[in-house]
């Protein structure tokens, strides 16, 4: 379930129209666009109550839109669940509880979809750790993430070296984008720039990524374009090279720029 | 994360930080090689104390075995329980209902009756009968816990805590307050106080138990699913682990271990237990966090437990033969107890402290 390489970078690879959700008489989402593309980096910002967070949600299948109409590489397709959204080749990565600090590293990589051994041991549920380890390592270094060992428990990484295996683990195991919600929120600067190097990397192997950030200088640097939520709705979509942080901040707040 | 931030040209940790070293790491790592150390220093001290190093004798190790055999095996059942998160106080009344019904079912079976006690006129059907529903009983017992745990999504401290009373009464009721005698010798003969090469039947039977239990732990699915779930509930949800079917299935695997405890019982008293076992999931609970299990889920060591749960068996023999009144052994284990857990705490927050 590798990300393809044959699948050419800047084709959309997932796409929303017309989204909508509403809990009781508030409306999350009221008619949200967007157009994910291989290899770029999509930051989607918005003040708080937006609509960012539904909508990653609801692209990753932890709830279901009202309405709306979602596409994977031009395919149309349910989110119906987190499940089918991974069998579809969608992971997310939230800003903490993605990884179980007291097991490895690599039991993290494989949690819920382990190797099993060959044969009547595999049969009976026995683990191929040696083979989870490898393909661990291997996860990880492809986007320049070095550790000692895969065999060490996540509760011993720094933060950000944390958040940098869980979105190795989505990019292991992501074939069209992986979505991440506030991925540096909790981290200092130096573990945020671990993680910022991890995003890139993930981006470069053809994978689109679309990122929910309040960091917007951060996001400035990191995104290929931003998309500028309000009431639900965008309001505003920038190339990252062309904008300013006034600008973004004038569209998230509805001022006229 | 200020310190983080304004550190951050000399904050090496962040470029190099696994495996870092406090003063009582190594206690942290090896909790389970510790406890060895603890239980052959306190046999080599009873030893040495006791009168003709009587408790070192072949006889007395047999005896040590045989005591363990029960709660080493719960003890390794409640370690993955507390490695998933989930807790189970109603195991000394799941025994004393299982040798209960399983112990009238074998006493009626075998075709005991109360004029002619001690003769059987079907043995072999009883014994095997009343040993399987025994079993069963215990399983049934655990399963009730895990169905109300994760269908009825009610904690599972306080599911035991009432189960622990209905198990208790039920068997009260059964019996109307005393215990079901006249168990077939010949169960005590084959099984219950059997040994080969001094080594009690018992002992070797919760060992095969405990080695599987280890094995399930540490090399399977089951086992890491376990451990997320108890390590991070929302983890494991969002990696797609199925939760409830895997809690239930501990719930299950621990009652199955109180089902093999309580025929233990029958065999080697040839009588139940209705007034004891009050304190055994406690003392299961005990052994497995003295032995790195963490309370709340996340770590399990079924050595460890095995370990930890024997210290208790060594202490209660030892201080017994040296003259002691056995309720020492009790305060023994809770000075244990408190100082296990204490250093892990210690150690843990050395480790936070960067």
């Amino acid at each position: 379930m590798e990300a393809s390489l044959t699948d050419e970078v800047g084709s959309v690879v997932l796409s929303l129209r017309e989204g909508r959700k509403e809990y009781g008489h508030v409306r999350a989402l009221q008619g949200a666009n967007l157009e994910l593309r291989r290899g770029e980096i999509l930051a989607l910002v918005g003040d708080n109550g937006a609509g960012k967070s539904t909508l990653l949600k609801s692209l990753c299948g932890a709830i279901r839109l009202d309405s709306g109409a979602v596409e994977i590489n031009g395919s149309p397709v349910e989110l119906s669940s987190i499940q089918t959204a991974k069998d579809l080749g969608i992971e997310a990565v939230y800003q903490d509880l993605s990884l179980a600090p007291d097991l490895s590293v690599s039991d993290n990589v494989f949690l819920g979809r382990e190797l099993l051994r060959s044969g009547a041991r595999g049969r009976l549920g026995m683990l191929d750790r040696p083979k989870m380890a490898r393909e661990s390592d291997e996860a990880l270094r492809a986007l320049g993430i070095q550790l000692k060992t895969v065999e060490i428990p996540v509760e011993k990484l720094s933060g950000g070296q944390r958040q940098a295996v869980a979105i190795a683990r989505a990019v292991r195991w992501a074939s069209a984008a992986i979505l991440l919600d506030e991925p540096t929120a909790a981290l200092g600067t130096r573990q945020t720039q671990i993680v910022i190097d991890t995003i890139k990397s993930a981006a470069a192997r053809g994978l689109g990524v679309l990122i929910i950030s309040h960091d917007m200088p951060r996001m400035l640097g990191l995104a290929d374009r931003i998309v500028v939520l309000r009431h639900g709705r965008n309001v505003a979509e920038y190339v990252s090279s062309e904008t300013s942080i006034n600008q973004i901040v004038g569209a998230m707040l509805g001022e006229t720029v | 994360m200020a310190a983080n931030e304004t550190s951050a040209m000399t904050d090496l940790d962040d470029q190099d930080p696994p495996i870092r070293q406090g003063r009582f790491s190594v206690l942290r790592v090896n909790t389970a090689f510790w406890v060895l150390i603890i239980d052959l220093l306190a046999m080599g001290l009873f030893g040495l104390l006791s009168p003709d190093h009587v408790f070192l004798t072949p006889e007395n190790m047999t005896n040590i075995a045989l005591d363990s055999a029960a709660i080493t095996l719960i003890a390794a059942g409640v370690a993955v329980l507390l490695g998933a998160g989930e807790l189970d106080i109603s195991i000394g009344a799941n025994i004393i209902l299982a040798s209960v019904i399983g112990g009238k079912v074998m006493f009626n079976v075998s075709g005991g009756s109360e004029e002619n006690y001690g003769v059987f006129t079907n043995l072999g059907w009883g014994i095997t009968v009343g040993v399987i529903v025994t079993v069963l009983c215990g399983v049934l017992f655990g399963l009730v816990n895990g169905l109300i745990v994760t269908k009825l999504k009610v904690n599972s401290f306080i599911t035991t805590l009432g189960t622990l009373g209905i198990g208790t009464g039920l068997a009260l009721v059964i019996t109307g307050g005393g215990n079901v005698e006249g168990i077939p010798t010949e169960l005590q003969e084959a099984y219950g106080v059997k040994t080969v090469f001094q080594v009690p039947v018992p002992f070797i039977v919760s060992l095969v138990l405990i080695g599987f239990i280890w094995w399930l732990v540490n090399k399977t699915r089951f086992g890491v699913h376990s451990l997320a779930i108890g390590s991070s509930r929302e983890a494991a949800r969002r990696a797609g682990i199925k939760i409830e079917r895997n809690v239930l299935v501990i719930f299950v695997l621990v009652g199955f271990l109180a089902g093999v405890a309580a025929v233990l019982d029958l065999a080697r008293f040839t009588s139940t237990n209705v007034g004891g076992h009050q304190t055994d999931a406690l003392a299961a609970i005990a052994g497995a966090v003295i032995g790195g299990t963490a309370l709340f889920g996340g770590k399990a060591s079924i050595t460890g437990a095995f370990l930890g749960s024997l210290l208790a068996v060594i202490l209660l023999t030892g201080l017994v033969i040296l003259g002691f009144p056995p309720y020492f052994q009790s305060i023994t284990i809770g000075v244990v107890l408190i100082a296990a857990v204490f250093s892990r705490a210690r150690s843990w927050a050395i480790k936070n402290e960067t």
